[in-house]
């Protein structure tokens, strides 16, 4: 199903007129990327054609790490070592567990896991948020106090290096000396955080603690993955263009700028005349924004139906095969289609046929 | 279409072939030269070289690891093109889309992927895809796995069921051979461990690293897989390393191996500053070991970023990165460990590393056993191999290049002394006959009837580096895609695999491991032919046997 300006059209009308509104727009940009590899291929592919931007509906955590990664590295640990191997798993806001509420029961799946260092029993350290139910044999505490999540990382970060710090809380100073006292002894310490809850600063801090745990032991990051494939699509900018979402294609050289080419603000200042907004997981969705004309491939265009141009889609991993980022195994795999549907276009075929229009209009 | 290639000096030491004569293509493949009929397309080619396309059999252009390379150092192009280095300066150069293009316009065809990580195959295959033009192919990690040390550990080095699950893991990410990286080391590092030898136990497992390659070995010969298991070495990068490799190499038992990039194994440690060149001790042991291969891993001076599954390694060397960055990704199997890396002239270590390669190239009494590569991008980037040949084919400019590196380098190594130029014929064994044949990869790297049509045509030059850096013509599959060094059509290629058989109850025993280690269906990271939208993409090659 399609429609244009409100009025059911034909699939092959629709994408005429979606040509037309992107062929004449001076930049567009390709936002929200609820999609699969394939429909961020064919996006990227798009946004080079029209010397446009991409960016994705998660580009502010995605955009965080990935210049945190650029400035100084990483230490990441795959979901699998972590589950298997930690012995101490502190967990970092809230966040991890808005995004997986099921996390600690996969982490900590009472099975006996491979071989790991040490003899430690596993414990679990919630940072800045209330203990949540963990198995028996998994020991866990909770450090909060009126401090913000900055602070109680600056302040644990502090007492893992055991540098001096002051503060008034007794309690939670105990607490801390604790858990430095803890991760100090571990075999594996792995810091879970979630780059969309915390800001650049906190991960640097976090990042710089592993580094001085690793000159002893082993230490980790595992971030959440970020909602609507993010993981998946900022991999497949990074391989096709060399830079992570929220990359313009207007000038000879692909351009990153979290901050220019967001999505919300090149409509709000009208920097963007168009947007193709992507929306099109299985049982996940995004509020699309608004500002210019717009071109909505979604998978349930109820949720979007008065942009200009709407195309119903085919959902990844509910109508089609997807390849989707998969935490549990830290990369890229494959997800079968729960009710395969071939009636619906792909967002990676409704792409590439803009894309050929545009380029038969231009010839 | 019959094309005709008219005229050139045809170099194709496979089919011992270096004379004045035509190649004709038609329909994709190579032919014999047809009687009685008119070529529709003729190219004069007189004066030119005429090669097959180039087989490179050992560079990392995809995967989770390259791509861990490329969020690292976007700035890598930027920083290789402000030393000299032939490479645009935008993020993009080390993209899929700028390899494939680069690789065409100097005369390659085919790539191999030495390092794919078996759970994230599909990333490695879709990047692999992306790639325009060239063929390309994977090799698949193991020996850092808890599945293999598992086995290893209950005593089933030599059974069937490694050898089952070797086939089911080549198959499920549709790799061409296996590789295996610093084994055992990896998995030690996850147990605090940061150094690892030959020797050495892993912790808790209590299996070393000899045992690993050994079964290794074994499986891959049981299962005809032409390509050998394809090694990395413990002790890479270190001083007196030699030994390890000798070791190593005489631990093959007569079974064929390939060993990668041995001039990070080519070290003694003679001298005041204790590192000095064993590449004469090295390729005494290669010369002698005729069931060895070797890549050489060539070191060019300037900016790179090495990439590597040792991740034991590689966290030792994040002290000498340059940016000051670096990444370990402590993934499942052997992980990765990104760190850049300036390869300076001026460095006394550095340049001795450039001369110990230089030096196992020219000290191979067979070529068809010491084969090129730079292990791009950790050597040197693969847009640096005309450089390469250009210093293998000319003494002079040899000796133009030693006179800027530091006096103490010169003397720890021989390669002044060394007067050796390798002929066309030779440089077309170790970029085209010898790596395809290799990989099993019969259909190419020659240029006789049947071969695919895969040809690069160069003007001669006394300049090496100017003549490999562009073809005039490149043909990939029959068609032109390459006119006067730059890409004229991109067309896109083909996936090369093998399928050795194995007992299905092996995917019953690897799902219950992976579910209840880590909660994953295996059919998750599965290569399908379906990843990508080509139909033709993947295509078996036959078994040894």
């Amino acid at each position: 199903m399609a429609t244009v300006k409100g009025e059911e059209a034909e699939l092959d009308s629709a994408l005429e007129r979606a040509a037309d509104l992107l062929g004449r727009a001076r930049f567009p940009v390709i936002g929200g990327l609820f999609t699969d590899i394939s429909g961020a291929a064919a996006a990227l592919a798009l946004a080079e054609k029209l010397g446009g931007a991409v960016d994705h509906a998660a580009g502010t955590g995605l955009s965080r790490a990935s210049r945190v990664m650029r400035e100084t590295g990483a230490t990441p640990a795959s979901f699998g070592e972590v589950r298997n191997r930690a012995d101490t798993v502190v967990v970092i806001g809230k966040g991890p567990l808005e995004r997986d509420p099921d996390l600690i029961a996969k982490l900590f799946p009472g099975k006996p896991g491979l071989a790991r260092p040490g003899d430690n029993q596993r414990e679990v350290i919630f940072l800045g948020l209330d203990k949540v139910r963990t198995p028996r044999h998994v020991r866990s505490s909770s450090i909060r106090g009126r401090a913000s999540l900055p602070e109680l990382v600056a302040l644990l970060a502090a007492n893992v290096r055991e540098t001096r710090f002051d503060i008034r809380d007794k309690a939670l100073r105990t607490k801390l000396n604790r858990a430095g006292e803890r991760i100090r002894k571990s075999a594996f310490a792995v810091f879970v955080y979630d780059p969309a809850e915390i800001e650049e600063p906190v991960m640097h801090t976090v990042l710089e603690t592993v580094r001085h745990l690793v000159l002893t032991t082993r230490a980790a990051i595992m971030t959440v993955a970020a909602p609507g494939n993010g993981d998946g699509v900022n991999l497949c900018s990074t391989w096709t263009c060399g830079l992570p979402v929220r990359t313009s294609f207007a000038r000879e050289v692909p351009e990153h700028d979290a901050w220019a080419y967001e999505t919300e603000r090149l409509l709000e200042t009208g920097e963007a005349d168009a947007l193709v907004w992507i929306d099109a997981l299985e049982g996940e969705g995004t509020k699309r924004p608004k500002g210019a004309p717009t071109v909505v491939l979604s998978s349930s265009p109820g949720r979007a139906s008065k942009g200009d141009v709407v195309i119903e889609v085919a959902s990844a991993a509910g109508d089609h095969d997807a390849a989707l980022y998969l935490s549990p195994i830290s990369g890229i795999g494959m997800v079968k289609a729960g009710k395969a549907n071939k009636d619906k276009p792909t967002v990676a075929h409704v792409l590439t046929r803009i894309a050929e229009l545009i380029d038969a209009r231009n010839a | 279409m019959l094309i005709q290639l008219k005229g050139g000096r045809v170099i194709d030491p496979v089919n011992k072939r270096d004379a004045k004569g035509d190649v004709f293509i038609e329909d994709g493949r190579i032919v014999a030269a047809p009687q009685g009929r008119e070529p529709d397309e003729v190219y004069d080619v007189t004066g030119k070289i005429v090669m097959a396309g180039a087989v490179d059999m050992h560079s990392h252009i995809a995967g989770s690891n390259v791509t861990l390379g490329r969020q690292l150092m976007p700035e890598l192009p930027y920083l290789a093109a402000q030393d000299g280095q032939p490479i645009s300066p935008s993020p993009a150069s080390w993209g899929a889309y700028a390899t494939g293009i680069r690789y065409a316009e100097m005369g390659y065809t085919t790539v191999i992927e030495p390092a794919m990580i078996p759970t994230h195959a599909i990333e490695a295959q879709v990047e692999l895809a992306s790639i325009p033009i060239i063929d390309v192919a994977g090799l698949a990690i193991l020996g850092n796995d808890d599945y293999t040390l598992e086995l290893l550990r209950d005593g089933k080095g030599r059974s069937d069921e490694l050898k089952d699950y070797v086939a089911w893991t080549l198959n499920h990410s549709k790799a061409i051979g296996l590789k295996v990286i610093n084994a055992g080391g990896s998995e030690a590092f996850k147990f605090n461990d940061r150094t690892f030898s030959l020797d050495d136990e892993v912790p808790e497992y209590g299996v070393t690293s000899r045992a690993i390659v050994e079964a290794m070995q074994k499986a891959v010969a049981d299962l005809a897989v032409p390509h050998p298991p394809h090694v990395h070495c413990n002790n890479l990068g270190i001083a007196g390393n030699v030994e390890t490799a000798v070791a190593t190499i005489e631990a093959t038992q007569g079974l064929p191996i390939h060993f990668a990039h041995i001039q990070f194994y080519g070290y003694g440690k003679e001298g005041e500053k204790g590192f000095s060149s064993g590449a004469a001790t090295l390729m005494d042991a290669v010369n002698k070991h005729k069931n060895a291969t070797v890549d050489v891993g060539q070191v060019m001076f300037g900016q790179t970023v090495t990439i590597s599954g040792d991740i034991l390694r590689q966290f030792d060397g994040r002290r000498a990165a340059s940016p000051k960055k670096w990444a370990i990704n402590q993934g499942d199997g052997n992980g990765t460990g990104v760190v850049p890396y300036h390869y300076k002239s001026k460095s006394f270590v550095n340049a001795l590393q450039w001369a110990i390669g230089l030096e196992i190239f020219l000290m191979a009494e067979d070529p068809w056993r010491v084969l090129f590569s730079t292990d791009h991008p950790n050597g040197a980037l693969f847009v640096r191999y005309p450089e390469i040949i250009h210093l293998l084919m000319d003494k002079d400019e040899r000796a133009r290049w030693l006179d800027d590196v530091p006096e103490a380098s010169r003397e720890f190594s021989n390669l002044a002394e060394i007067s050796r130029e390798l002929t066309y014929s030779e440089i077309a064994v170790i970029t085209r006959g010898a790596p395809a044949k290799l990989m099993g990869l019969n259909d190419r790297g020659h240029l006789g009837a049947g071969a695919i049509g895969d040809v690069a045509v160069y003007t001669e030059q006394k300049n090496k580096t100017k003549m490999f850096a562009g073809a005039d013509y490149v043909f990939k599959s029959g068609e032109l895609v390459v006119r006067k060094g730059k890409v004229v059509r991109v067309t896109y290629g083909r996936c090369y695999h093998v399928e050795p058989g194995y007992d299905p109850q092996i995917k019953r025993r690897v799902k219950s491991f992976y579910d209840s280690k880590y909660g994953v269906d295996p059919s998750w990271f599965g290569v399908s032919d379906a990843i990508t939208n080509r139909r033709d993409r993947f295509a078996t090659i036959p078994l040894s046997r």
